[in-house]
C-alpha cells in the first residue's frame, strides 16, 4: 500500500497516553494556552497497541502529522515504551520506502505538567505540515 | 468481526450525542447549537441535545430518559475533561439500568474551547464530538472484573494521618497493619508542645491517639518497617515489609511515651533485621514532612549559634518549662527574639538560591505563620520580659481561631515588620556596643521602608515543610508527584484522597502542608474510602483488557511473546469444531490493558476491550471525513 507523501490536508493526530499526555493536554487548557486548532488528541492508554499499519494507514487517509505522546520512561507498562520506540522505527523504515518525510511522525514523552513541551511539540508539527518539507515531490502518488 | 460487520453493526446502534455548555465556559467559544445541529445529522446518531450542565441531575437525567424509553443504546457526552467527569456519566447510565461500558466522552473544553476560539473552535468540537460518536457506534456492553477483595489494609507511615486513618478503619472492622518507619509513633506532633490554635498539649494527643491504635484489636503496628516492595493491584496488594532491629534505647517491654520522639510500642523488636509479606487489599500512604533545612549561612544560620529554627524554640521551650521575667535559652537570658517568617518557604525563582538538586519551595508551608505566632504569644505571656519581633512577608492565618492569635499577638506587644522577599532581612554579628550578640537589618514596609535595625538575643527561622522522601514508594507504586514534590491526587476537589492507581490512598502531609485538624480530615476521608472499597469483600475492575477473538486465533503466540504482564496471556489447549487447537487465552485481572499484544496479532484476533483498533480507526476516519468530501469534490 502506498501513502501519499504530501498529504492531502494539514490534520495533526496526537496519540495522547491517558495517565500522562492526555492530562498533560489538559492542563494546557486550564492554563488557556492556545495552539493550532488542527491538532486533534485521541486517548490512548498506551500507543503500543497500534500496529505499523495504523500509522501508514493514518497517512493515507490524510493525517498529515501523528505526534505519539507517551510517558516515556515513566510508563506505566513496564517494557511498553521499548517496543513501541522499535516499532516506529519500523513505521520511519516504510515511511522512507515510499518517499515520505519521516519528520510527520514523532515520538516524545509528555508529563502531566509538562506544558511548555506540549506547545513546542504541536506547534513545530503546525509549522511542518502547513508548508511542504523540502526534497519532497508536491504532489500526490497515492 | 469483518469491517462490513462493524460499519454494519456501527449503524444498527442509536447513539445519544448530549453537549455541554458548561455554564459558558464551552458555549462562549463553541457554538453548541450548530454543533448539536450537525451531529443530528450523522448516520447512528439517534439524538442531539445540549444542557447548560451536563453534570447536573437535570443533565444526567436526559441520558437517563432517553435510555429508559428505548432513544438511544450508545451515548456519548460532550463536555469537560474525562477525568473529571467519565465516572459520573457512567454511573448515570448504569442507575438508569443500562450497561455503563457503552459510554464515550468527548472533551470539548480543555481540549477545545479553553484553547480555541471562534468558528474553528466550533468545527474541532463538532469534528471530535464525530469521533466519538463513530467510536460509541462500535462499543459494546462490557461486564466488569470481579475480584475478591482482601480485606484487609495498611497504613504507611504512623503520623497522626496514619494514626486516625488506621483507628478508623479499623473501627470500621477491617484488620489494619500498619507500617512506621522510625521507632516511635506520632510524627511531627510528637515535636510540638502546645499547638495552635487550640493550645492543647501535643504529647496527650498523641499517647491518646496512639493508645487508641496500640490497643485497638483489628491493628497490628511495626515499627522501624518499611515497605521495601509491592505487587499486585486494588483488593489484591502484596507487600514486603523490612523490620530493622530496635536500637536499645527505643525497647522496652511496655508501650512508653518519650518526648519528642513519640509513642514507642512495647516490645519485643526482632533479634535481627527480618522481613515478611502481607497481604492486603488498600494502602493509605500517610508519609508525612520533614522540616526545611535552612542552608549554611541563611539568614545566619550555622554561623551563629543565636541562629535557631522554629522546631528548636518549640522544643527547647518546652524543655525549659519555667516562667520567669525572661525566656531562658541554653541558660541565656534572652531579652529580645526575632522570628523571621517563610524560611524554605514561598521561594521565588531569580530570588531565592535553588537546592542542590535545583529546585525551589515557591508554595506556602500554611502551618508556620500560625506556629509562630503561637509561640510568640506564648513568649510573651509567660515571659513578658522578652520583647518578640516577626518580620514577615505575609501573615496567613487562615482557619478558625487563627486569625484571634494574630490579634493576641498584636494587643501583647508583639512588633510586626514587614519585608518584601527581594529585600529579605539580614542577621549580622551586633556591635560590642549594642549589648546584644546579633542584630537584624531590615526594611520595613509598614513604616514606608524605613531601614531599621532589630537587637536580638536569639534568631527564630520560621522553618516550613518539606515532603519526606519517598522516591522508592513513589518508583514502587507508581505514584504521581506534583511540581512541589508533594503526592498529587487525582483530583484535588473532586477526588482529594485518591491516587490513581485504584485501592491506594493518601492522607495528610505527604500532599500538601495541613494542620493537624486538615490531617485529620484527610486521615478520615482516606479510610472510609478504604473501607467502603473493602465493605463487600470483592471489587470491581474496569473491563478494559484484552480479549481474544477464538473464531480468528490461529495459536501464533505472538500475542503471549509480546505480552508485557507475564501471566496475563497464555497459549492453551481448547476444543474448537470437534478438534484440540492451541488458542491464546486472557487473564483478566492480570491484564494490563495496554495492548503490546493488538499490534502484533498477524490475525487481528486480540483487542482491547472499549478500546479497540477498529474503534480508533473509525475516530480517524471521522477526523478526516471533511478532507475525504472536499476531495470527492474535486
Ligand atoms: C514547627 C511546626 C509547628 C506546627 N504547629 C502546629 C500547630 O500548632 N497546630 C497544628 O494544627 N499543626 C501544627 N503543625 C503541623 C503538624 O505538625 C502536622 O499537621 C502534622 O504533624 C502532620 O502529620 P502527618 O501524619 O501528616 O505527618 P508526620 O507527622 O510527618 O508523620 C509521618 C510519619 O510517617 C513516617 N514515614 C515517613 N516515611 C515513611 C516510610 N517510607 N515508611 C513508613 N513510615 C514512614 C514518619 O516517620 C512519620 O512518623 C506544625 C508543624 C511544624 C513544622
Ligand atoms: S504560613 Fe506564613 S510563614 Fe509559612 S510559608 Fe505561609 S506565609 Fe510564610
Amino acid at each position: 500500500m502506498t501513502v501519499p507523501s504530501q498529504a492531502k490536508g494539514n490534520k495533526i493526530l496526537v496519540l495522547a497516553t491517558e495517565s500522562c499526555a492526555y492530562p498533560g493536554a489538559d492542563s494546557v487548557g486550564q492554563a488557556h494556552s492556545t495552539y493550532p486548532t488542527n491538532v486533534y488528541i485521541l486517548r490512548v492508554k498506551a500507543p503500543v497497541l497500534f500496529p505499523e499499519r495504523f500509522y501508514l494507514d493514518c497517512f493515507r487517509k490524510g493525517i498529515a502529522g501523528i505526534i505519539v505522546m507517551s510517558c516515556g520512561e515513566e510508563c506505566p507498562y513496564d517494557g511498553a515504551y521499548h517496543a513501541l520506540a522499535r516499532r516506529l522505527d519500523r513505521v520511519y523504515q516504510a515511511m522512507k520506502a515510499q518517499g515520505m518525510d519521516i519528520r510527520r511522525l514523532r515520538l516524545t514523552a509528555i508529563c502531566t505538567v509538562c506544558n511548555r513541551a506540549f506547545l513546542n511539540e504541536v506547534n513545530q508539527m503546525n509549522e511542518l505540515v502547513q508548508k511542504p518539507a523540502a526534497g519532497e515531490p508536491g504532489q500526490e502518488n497515492g | 468481526m469483518t469491517q462490513a460487520k462493524e460499519k454494519e453493526k456501527q449503524h444498527a446502534t442509536k447513539v445519544g450525542v448530549y453537549i455541554c455548555h458548561c455554564g459558558g465556559n464551552i458555549s462562549d467559544h463553541v457554538d453548541v447549537e450548530a454543533v448539536r445541529r450537525r451531529l443530528e445529522k450523522v448516520p447512528g446518531v439517534a439524538v442531539a441535545r445540549t444542557n447548560m450542565f451536563m453534570c447536573s441531575d437535570p443533565g444526567q437525567e436526559l441520558i437517563a430518559e432517553d435510555l429508559k424509553n428505548g432513544v438511544v443504546d450508545r451515548v456519548v457526552v460532550a463536555s469537560c475533561a474525562p477525568s473529571l467527569h467519565e465516572t459520573t456519566f457512567r454511573n448515570a447510565i448504569r442507575r438508569a439500568g443500562a450497561n455503563p461500558y457503552i459510554y464515550e466522552h468527548a472533551n470539548i473544553r480543555e481540549q477545545v474551547s479553553w484553547v480555541h476560539h471562534g468558528a474553528a473552535a466550533t468545527e474541532k468540537a463538532a469534528t471530535l464530538v464525530e469521533a466519538a460518536a463513530a467510536k460509541a457506534g462500535l462499543l459494546r456492553p462490557l461486564t466488569p472484573i470481579r475480584v475478591t477483595a482482601a480485606r484487609h489494609a495498611t497504613v504507611i507511615g504512623g503520623g497522626v494521618a496514619g494514626l486516625s486513618a488506621a483507628r478508623d478503619l479499623a473501627d470500621r472492622g477491617i484488620p489494619v497493619t500498619l507500617v512506621e518507619k522510625s521507632p516511635c509513633l506520632g510524627g511531627q506532633l510528637a515535636r510540638l508542645d502546645r499547638i495552635a490554635p487550640t493550645g492543647e498539649r501535643a504529647p496527650e494527643l498523641v499517647r491518646a491517639l496512639a493508645d487508641a491504635v496500640l490497643n485497638h484489636p483489628h491493628i497490628t503496628v511495626f515499627t522501624d518497617a518499611q515497605v521495601i516492595a509491592t505487587d499486585g493491584y486494588i483488593g489484591n496488594f502484596k507487600l514486603t515489609v523490612r523490620q530493622e532491629v530496635a536500637s536499645e534505647a527505643f525497647t522496652g517491654t511496655e508501650a512508653c511515651y518519650i518526648p519528642f520522639s513519640g509513642m514507642r510500642p512495647a516490645g519485643p523488636s526482632p533479634s535481627e533485621p527480618r522481613e515478611f509479606n502481607l497481604e492486603t487489599g488498600a494502602i493509605v500512604v500517610a508519609t508525612g514532612f520533614r522540616s526545611y533545612e535552612p542552608r549554611q549561612g541563611e539568614y545566619g544560620f550555622g554561623d551563629f549559634a543565636s541562629v535557631i529554627t522554629l522546631p528548636t524554640l518549640i522544643r527547647k521551650m518546652a524543655e525549659q518549662d519555667t516562667e520567669g521575667s525572661f525566656l531562658e535559652i541554653d541558660g541565656r537570658r534572652i531579652r529580645s527574639v526575632a522570628m523571621i517568617h517563610c524560611v524554605g518557604s514561598r521561594q521565588i525563582p531569580g530570588i531565592h538560591p535553588e537546592d542542590a538538586s535545583g529546585r525551589l519551595n515557591e508554595y506556602c508551608s500554611r502551618t508556620c505563620c500560625t506556629a509562630t505566632l503561637n509561640a510568640a504569644c506564648r513568649i510573651r505571656e509567660t515571659h513578658p520580659g522578652t520583647r518578640v519581633y516577626e518580620l514577615y512577608r505575609d501573615i496567613r492565618t487562615y482557619g478558625r481561631g487563627q486569625e484571634e492569635l494574630y490579634e493576641q499577638a498584636a494587643r501583647d506587644g508583639v512588633v510586626f515588620l514587614r519585608f518584601e522577599p527581594d529585600q529579605a532581612p539580614e542577621v549580622v554579628r551586633a556591635d560590642p556596643t549594642d549589648g546584644y550578640p546579633l542584630k537584624i537589618r531590615v526594611t520595613d514596609t509598614l513604616t514606608f521602608s524605613e531601614n531599621l535595625e532589630v537587637p536580638a538575643d536569639l534568631v527564630v527561622l520560621s522553618t516550613g515543610m518539606e515532603p519526606n522522601d519517598v522516591s522508592d514508594l513513589v518508583e514502587m507504586m507508581k505514584l504521581p508527584v506534583g511540581v512541589d514534590r508533594f503526592l498529587l491526587e487525582v483530583h484535588p476537589k473532586l477526588r482529594p484522597v485518591e491516587m490513581p492507581v485504584g485501592g491506594i490512598f493518601v492522607a495528610g502531609t505527604c500532599q500538601a502542608p495541613f494542620d493537624v485538624g486538615e490531617t485529620c480530615n484527610a486521615a478520615g476521608a482516606a479510610a472510609v474510602k478504604a473501607a467502603s472499597l473493602l465493605a463487600e469483600g470483592h471489587v470491581e475492575l474496569d473491563p478494559f483488557v484484552a480479549e481474544v477473538d477464538a473464531e480468528r486465533c490461529k495459536g501464533s503466540g505472538a500475542c503471549v511473546e509480546a505480552c508485557l504482564n507475564p501471566g496475563a496471556l497464555a497459549l492453551v489447549e481448547m476444543q474448537i469444531g470437534g478438534q484440540t487447537v492451541r488458542r491464546a487465552q486472557v487473564t483478566p485481572a492480570l491484564c494490563l490493558g495496554c495492548g503490546a499484544c493488538v499490534a502484533v496479532c498477524p490475525e487481528n484476533a486480540i483487542d482491547v476491550c472499549g478500546m479497540t483498533l477498529s474503534q480508533y480507526e473509525a475516530m480517524v476516519d471521522a477526523i478526516v471525513a471533511d478532507q475525504v468530501a472536499a476531495d470527492a469534490l474535486r
